[in-house]
């Protein structure tokens, strides 16, 4: 007997979106999350506020994470890790689990949210010492920081007097095999630097970048009221390394609208580091026999006009599990990936 | 106590066991081509150790039947520095060969725009590994230059089947196999590998020095992903030559704000603008490690390195700059912990700055020394002796 159930792999945005939509369609979602807790990166990393509209990160994974909680259409199934599949469209039997105990569990379709991870620094070819100095953190640090409230040097505790923003950090790099944009790190600097504006008025406060990427509305919403509103520089130029000089930090590069070598004093440097697939992205990708891009993350197969579909028939991948995606991608990606989904088993269920 | 969401750098998990080496990692293609016929690849010998690259790869450093590719500069102006790392394997018993038939890689002309081509290049450098080849001993380079560029003439190789086949026709023309090295070894990544053997052998207590480190740019910056790296120095975000070394010797390694820049060397800048790289060596390096370090010595490991560093501080004490640090290498360090002769073996009469002062806080007796070293050379000038040996240098 074919199953109408549609197992949901992660549940992060897209995982949440993709189990909720496939309730309201009236199918079962069952959702799988080998954390304790529904949220996925967003919550992991205590995101503060999303980009653009400064939304509290926490307010709108509230939201997300009600809809599936006490949803009968969505059975939750956390602190499980799925590790096996066995059968096909219509007649999938994944295998997980869940408490030091196997399980099985029956499923017509699959859609994988699994998501991606921060690029780690210390693998950057450029030398920003991520591991060497304490005042050098990530975008992710920094939202952990806004997240308490208390926004200030590591090293010492005191109110940073400069903050500098070094942008394409484990992205556009083909040295290190990532020659992808991760899509939302501008973004996320600019509403960063305003953050950082809003706990230290006083600060002198950089973005050194590439070249912005501030794609549809975020050109309006966030990178010109960055320098109008709230004074922040950008600095076309790659820092290449960062030292320590007394109390502070030094920032070389290149400024490349001057056409010079750079050497700055800073307090702070936060290193936009961008995407790349989780381990769970890598690991399901294997458990499926869904085929992966050259970066790790997973392949769908339709171009522009299908995002969801990957080389298994039935098995379907949302959100950033393939490829850097802001939240709007991610949650899209969703709602087309549950319509797939849901087709699917319905053309499989009618006879031939 | 502060209260952050954000560990500091030291608590902060960096893992170099990465996929992401494999983007980097030529050994499959290497044994690949000599599947395929294409040329002999020549396995590290046994015993070798391996130790961590940028990206997690475990590279193998052969510890003995090392064929040793000296450095024009190392052998025209600081002929201590090889004769250190020589002494360093004879003290340990090590089985190692120093050809008399090495062809110099010509790699300073091609870095400074001046000459040379892609093919003459190659071959020059599969001519070094043929001859190492041929008498049964791995390649161990000297010359931070010759590393940096035999690393990309391998990586050209590897990836240009036009290039393999004009050098295959050159070696064949001398009668040579064509041969390339399973890894291209810098001495001091040797002498990294054998620190711990070096410090169970120490005489000398270092731990009142404090050293800042210079690495040579053609040592970590060309083809990087094939230079040491180690969890525990620098949290691996910077090369871990050197300085594991000389924290392995109990010696302070202090920081600089500027140890990431060229010596001053620069290849072209030596050759066309000397006065630059003078500038630069005293006002970028030796100048900000005083400021900043107030060390006893700096440490390098290459020729043009040490060059530089030692034989520029006399334009900033023309010009009144507070120079007079003195400059070494570490396999003279090394050996100095060793109990080798500061002039006898280390040589360092010929280094241009000062190093009485760094000699006496060690407690070594420098005038003693160089009456020993005085009454050796008295021999030569009596006929008694032709040069001096190395039992002569104990």
């Amino acid at each position: 007997m074919a199953s109408e159930n549609i197992i949901v792999i992660g549940g992060g945005p897209a995982g949440l979106e993709a189990a909720r939509g496939v309730a309201d369609l009236g199918y079962k979602a069952i959702l799988v999350e080998k954390r304790d807790r529904l949220g996925g990166t967003p919550d992991e990393a205590q995101y503060a506020a999303l980009t653009p509209d400064m939304r509290s990160a926490k307010e709108a994974m509230d939201e997300m994470r009600d809809a599936v909680t006490d949803n009968s259409g969505v059975e939750l199934m956390l602190n499980t890790t799925v590790t096996g599949s066995e059968g096909e469209l219509g007649n999938f039997v994944v295998k997980a689990e869940q408490g030091g105990k196997q399980i099985d569990i029956e499923a017509g379709a699959v859609i994988l949210a699994t998501g991606f991870q921060h690029f780690d620094p210390g693998r950057e070819t450029q030398k920003y010492g991520y591991y060497e100095h304490d005042d050098v953190i990530t975008l992710v640090d920094a939202e952990k920081m806004f997240t308490a409230g208390n926004f200030v040097r590591p090293s010492n505790g005191e109110k940073p007097k400069s903050v500098a923003f070094i942008q394409c950090v484990g992205s556009r790099d083909r040295q290190i095999g990532n020659e992808y944009c991760s899509k939302v790190c501008c973004g996320i600097s600019s509403k960063q630097a305003i953050e950082v504006r809003h706990h230290c008025p006083d600060a002198k406060i950089y973005i050194f970048y590439i070249d912005m990427r501030m794609y549809g509305y975020w050109e309006n919403e966030i990178y010109w009221p960055a320098q109008e509103k709230h004074k922040v520089n950008y600095i076309k130029g790659m820092a290449t390394e960062i030292l320590k000089q007394g109390d502070h930090l030094i920032v070389k590069g290149e400024d490349t609208t001057l056409r010079r070598p750079m050497e700055v004093p800073m307090d702070m440097v936060i290193l936009a580091v961008g995407m790349e697939p989780s381990v769970g992205t890598k690991e399901m990708a294997e458990v499926f026999g869904v085929n992966k891009n050259k970066y790790g993350f997973i392949e769908t197969i339709g171009g522009a006009l299908n995002t969801v579909s990957t080389n298994v028939e039935g098995v379907f991948a949302a959100g950033a599990c393939t490829g850097p995606a802001d939240l709007e991608d991610s949650v899209s990606a969703a709602g087309s990936a549950v319509m797939k989904s849901i087709g699917a088993i319905r053309k499989a269920a009618v006879p031939a | 106590m502060l209260h952050l969401p954000v560990l500091k750098a030291d608590e902060r998990k960096h893992s170099m066991d990465t996929d992401k080496g494999e983007k980097v990692d030529l050994t499959d293609a290497i044994f690949q081509l000599e599947k395929e016929g294409e040329w002999i690849v020549q396995r590290v010998p046994e015993p070798y150790i391996e130790l961590d690259t940028k990206y997690g790869r475990k590279k193998k450093i052969p510890i003995e039947h090392t064929w040793h590719h000296k450095s024009c500069g190392q052998c025209g102006h600081i002929p201590g520095y090889s004769a250190s790392i020589f002494w360093l394997n004879r003290e340990f018993g090590l089985d190692y060969h120093d050809p008399t038939n090495q062809t110099s890689c010509t790699a300073w002309n091609y870095y400074a725009s001046a000459t040379s081509n892609p093919e003459a290049q190659a071959a020059v450098a599969i001519r070094n590994f043929a001859s190492a080849y041929e008498v049964g001993y791995f390649p161990l380079i000297h010359c931070g230059t010759s590393f940096g560029h035999y690393k990309e003439v391998r990586h050209a190789l590897v990836h240009q089947p036009e290039l393999r086949r004009k050098v295959k026709a050159i070696m064949e023309k001398l009668g040579k196999p064509f041969v390339i090295p399973e890894e291209i070894v810098h001495y001091s990544e040797w002498v990294l590998a054998m620190k711990d053997r070096i410090a169970e052998r120490q005489q000398l207590d270092m731990s009142m020095i404090t050293a800042t480190v210079h690495p040579a740019c053609h040592y970590h910056k060309l083809i990087e992903d094939d230079a040491i790296y180690d969890s525990e120095i620098y949290g691996a975000q910077r090369t871990a030559i050197i300085s594991g070394t000389l924290k392995a010797l109990g010696i302070n390694v202090a920081d600089y704000s500027t140890w990431f820049d060229c010596c001053g060397f620069g290849f072209r800048h030596i050759l066309v603008s000397r006065d630059f790289s003078r500038s630069f060596s005293v006002q970028r390096k030796i100048g900000v490690m005083i400021e900043e370090a107030n060390p006893d010595v700096t440490v390098t490991h290459d020729t043009g390195c040490v060059t530089t560093l030692d034989q520029s501080q006399f334009a900033g004490k023309a010009h009144d700059k507070k120079v007079g640090l003195p400059v070494m290498s570490d396999s003279q360090m090394a050996a100095l912990a060793m109990g080798a002769h500061p002039y006898k073996v280390l040589q360092l009469h010929w280094h241009n700055t000062d190093n009485k002062a760094f000699l006496e806080k060690l407690g070594i007796d420098h005038e003693k020394k160089w009456s020993e070293f005085q009454h050796e050379i008295q021999k030569i000038k009596d006929g008694k002796n032709e040069y001096m040996s190395w039992e002569d240098a104990k």
